[in-house]
């Protein structure tokens, strides 16, 4: 589905939900007084990311800690500036709407743009009972509704997240809940604002094990029921594997700022292209018993390298077991490969001259 | 003491050379109204990987904690925890004076905990965190540091680089391995580690399991990895427990406990972990949630979750019996266990695995 969304967006011109073309987010570090001449340290966080997200369409976002994922995700919800390239909500640009250079408001679009985080704790305000958390935002969009309707719609959509008796969850505080529980809440709390799409960064990597199905579960439910995009961020190809192939949509692999590898998630782990999603495949634990001894990881470095000085060329070259001299020159770019399946890689092309060049001896 | 024979005779649990012997450890708060650790009874094998298993909340922190002597006021540790220093030597860590037990603690069992970030004083260079050491245990520190550059770069750290950074110089990763470096600098016998690699990424986490093992095998540790993460430690363990509740419900070989797991709480934790391989539509999740502390039911305490349960389940705690040698399991109704709930991973894994799967 997603893929055909993809090629139809571009063709006929009826603009997607989320449009992302070639967008740059880059911090300076903070400068000292000491260092107040110097030029700035620059954290290239995301460089050059083009992806569509359409209705009822689940983009998940894999990689290390430091990839960028979650820049990209709140550049996407538009949570965060970008210093280049352009994000679009329906056509129009998001930061050009919040300068009132287009024909919607910017609160619509941040209302249709929601997060759930990573720690279902501290994204509740420990003082106020779940009911007052809830009607908040009812209150600040729809100044006219009444308490008692306002009182029925939380208790309705927190019986729709499972929490029953409703009541009784509303008037409770959050250290009364418990993990899954506050976590049902900030999903229940996103979905007051009928979004188009829900950033969920990390949603369930808090979560006990046992209880990451039933909340990944209870999004999908919703995405059907309510018809939103997920934007699913986490550090677990499986996780990943099953938002997106449930929700019908795509799996993208980040690495330092760049996205290498965008599939449907039965083709990327099956046939990964970029051997980044190869280590990232043997670092997911498997149970099946023949498959859960991990043999050696198929790179040559643990640690990732530096953002402020990426490295030259393919930025995986540092750690890359098929790394050859020419990654370090040349930056490969995202090519489709098949049907909605893109990898920036120059195995990929039978004619490169990277299969010329000498490999990179450590 | 105990002889080894009377050891072998009673374990059946496949231990021969125990190096921690914990018997019916239980750890109460409020003058015995709140069990937060249950009549727990588990060897260590010396040298194996032992990775215990359970959810937030079923008293796993606590099992470590209890194997320092080291339960947070005003928690009371009652039964017994025998450390064996060699095959033919006991002592009660119970029974341990403060100053033995300052010894004992880093020197012969040490601890690695969740979260390198608060094991670590911001204001302190890493290096002095292990000079520091040395001086309160009495070592010499040039000494002391030159065994701790070895151990960090078989952790694949830059000892000097590392040594000489405040901890907020370093990523998480590295906090973590600087942090099992620490752990490791009085050579114990046996390390704890309590969620060692919860907070860091997937790669992270693997990567670490995997120098772990290398330095099990370098110098001759024991381990003992707790953590919610069944798959992640199912890779690394020898012998898996499995804890539910407070309790302790499941211990074997890890191979039975992955493939042939004879409790149902298991088998459905099993079935409930996304998995690589597994067919998408076969993953459940555990209806119900686990039992708060104070108001635990008579009789098993899974009863209430468990599609095996019968009258018996809620009248009757069970004991653990041995479904073979080496693997024991605290269930009534165990036998029925491997027909009546499938594991989803294992038919995948036989067939070669559809890693696609349908959608909805």
């Amino acid at each position: 589905m997603s893929r055909a969304r993809d090629t139809a967006a571009d063709s006929d011109g009826d603009a997607p939900l989320i449009s992302v073309n070639d967008l740059e987010v880059h911090f300076e570090t903070e400068q000292g007084l000491l260092e107040m001449f110097d030029d700035p340290d620059v954290v290239r966080a995301v460089d050059g990311v083009s992806v569509d997200i359409g209705e009822n369409d689940v983009l998940a976002l894999v990689g290390e800690s430091g990839c960028g994922k979650t820049t990209l995700g709140k550049t996407i919800i538009g949570l965060q500036e970008p210093t280049g390239g352009s994000i679009a909500y329906r056509g129009r640009d998001i930061w050009e709407t919040k300068a009132g250079n287009t024909d919607l408001s910017f609160d619509d679009i941040r209302s249709s743009l929601q997060i759930i985080h990573q720690d279902p704790g501290s994204s509740l305000n420990p003082n106020r009972r779940i009911v007052e958390t809830l009607s908040e935002p009812i209150r600040l969009t729809h100044p006219d509704i009444s308490a008692g309707e306002r009182r029925s719609r939380i208790y309705s959509l927190l019986e729709r997240v499972g929490m029953t008796p409703p009541r009784d969850f509303a008037s409770r505080y959050p250290h009364q809940l418990s993990g899954g529980e506050k976590q049902r809440v900030a999903l229940a709390r996103a979905l007051l604002m009928n979004p188009d799409v829900i950033l969920a960064d990390e949603a369930i990597s808090a979560l006990d094990v046992s209880l990451r199905v039933e909340m990944m579960d209870l999004m999908l439910d919703l995405q059907e029921e309510f018809d939103t995009s997920f934007v699913f961020i986490s550090h677990d190809l499986s996780n990943a594997r099953y938002f997106a192939a449930h929700g019908n949509g795509r799996i993208g692999v980040m690495y330092l700022g760049n996205l290498v590898e965008v599939g449907p998630p039965d083709r990327l782990i099956s046939d990964p292209k970029h051997p980044y999603t190869e280590v990232l495949r043997w670092a997911t634990p498997n149970l099946a018993l023949d498959a859960s001894e991990a043999g050696d990881p198929p790179m040559r470095k643990i640690d990732i390298p530096d953002p402020v000085n990426p490295p030259s060329g393919c930025r995986f070259h540092t750690r890359c077991p098929e790394a050859r001299t020419a990654c370090t020159r040349e930056q490969p770019e995202l090519r489709t490969l098949e049907d909605g399946h893109r990898a920036a890689c120059f195995r990929s092309e039978s004619d490169h001259r990277y299969w010329e060049s000498d490999p990179i001896e450590d | 003491m105990t002889t080894t024979s009377e050891r072998l005779h009673r374990a059946g649990d496949g231990v021969s050379d125990p190096i921690v012997e914990v018997r019916n450890a239980s750890v109460t708060y409020d003058d015995g109204d709140t069990h937060v650790l249950d009549d727990v009874t588990f060897s260590i094998e010396r040298n194996e990987i032992l990775g215990v298993v359970g959810e937030s909340g079923s008293g796993k922190s606590m099992l470590a904690s209890a194997l320092l002597d080291a339960v947070p006021a005003p928690g009371h540790l009652s039964g017994e925890v025998l450390y064996h220093p060699d095959r033919d030597a006991t002592v009660d860590i119970l029974e341990f004076s403060d100053a033995e037990l300052n010894e004992y603690r880093w020197a012969e069992v040490s601890m690695v905990f969740q979260g390198a970030m608060s094991s670590f004083n911001p204001t302190m260079k890493v290096g002095a965190h292990f000079s520091d050491t040395l001086k309160a245990h009495d070592r010499a520190v040039s000494e002391g540091l030159e065994f701790a550059r070895e151990i960090l770069s078989d952790l694949y750290l830059e000892p000097e680089r590392v040594l000489d950074s405040y901890p907020h110089e370093l990523s998480g990763g590295m906090q973590q391995r600087a942090l099992i470096a620490l752990s490791l600098i009085l050579e114990p016998e046996v390390l704890v580690m309590d969620e060692p690699t919860a907070a860091l990424d997937l790669l992270m986490q693997r990567s670490i399991l995997l120098l772990l093992e290398e330095i099990k095998e370098k110098y001759d540790v024991t381990m003992v990895f707790i953590t919610h993460d069944l798959p992640l430690v199912a890779s690394l363990a020898d012998r898996m427990a499995v804890m539910y509740a407070f309790e302790l419900v499941e211990a074997g070989p890890r191979d039975q406990i992955i493939g042939d797991s004879a409790h149902p709480y298991t088998r459905a934790l099993l079935n409930s972990t996304p998995n690589i391989d597994a067919p998408l539509e076969d993953m459940q999740p555990i209806p119900g949630k686990s039992p708060a502390p104070v108001n635990v039911p008579t009789g098993c305490s899974y009863a209430d979750r468990c599609p095996l349960a019968s009258d018996t389940c809620r009248r009757q705690d069970p004991t653990f019996e041995a479904v073979r040698e080496g693997h024991a399991v605290a269930c009534h109704h165990w036998e029925r266990a491997s027909e009546e709930i499938k594991l989803t991973f294992g038919e995948a894994a036989a067939t070669g695995g559809d890693a696609g799967g349908d959608p909805r």
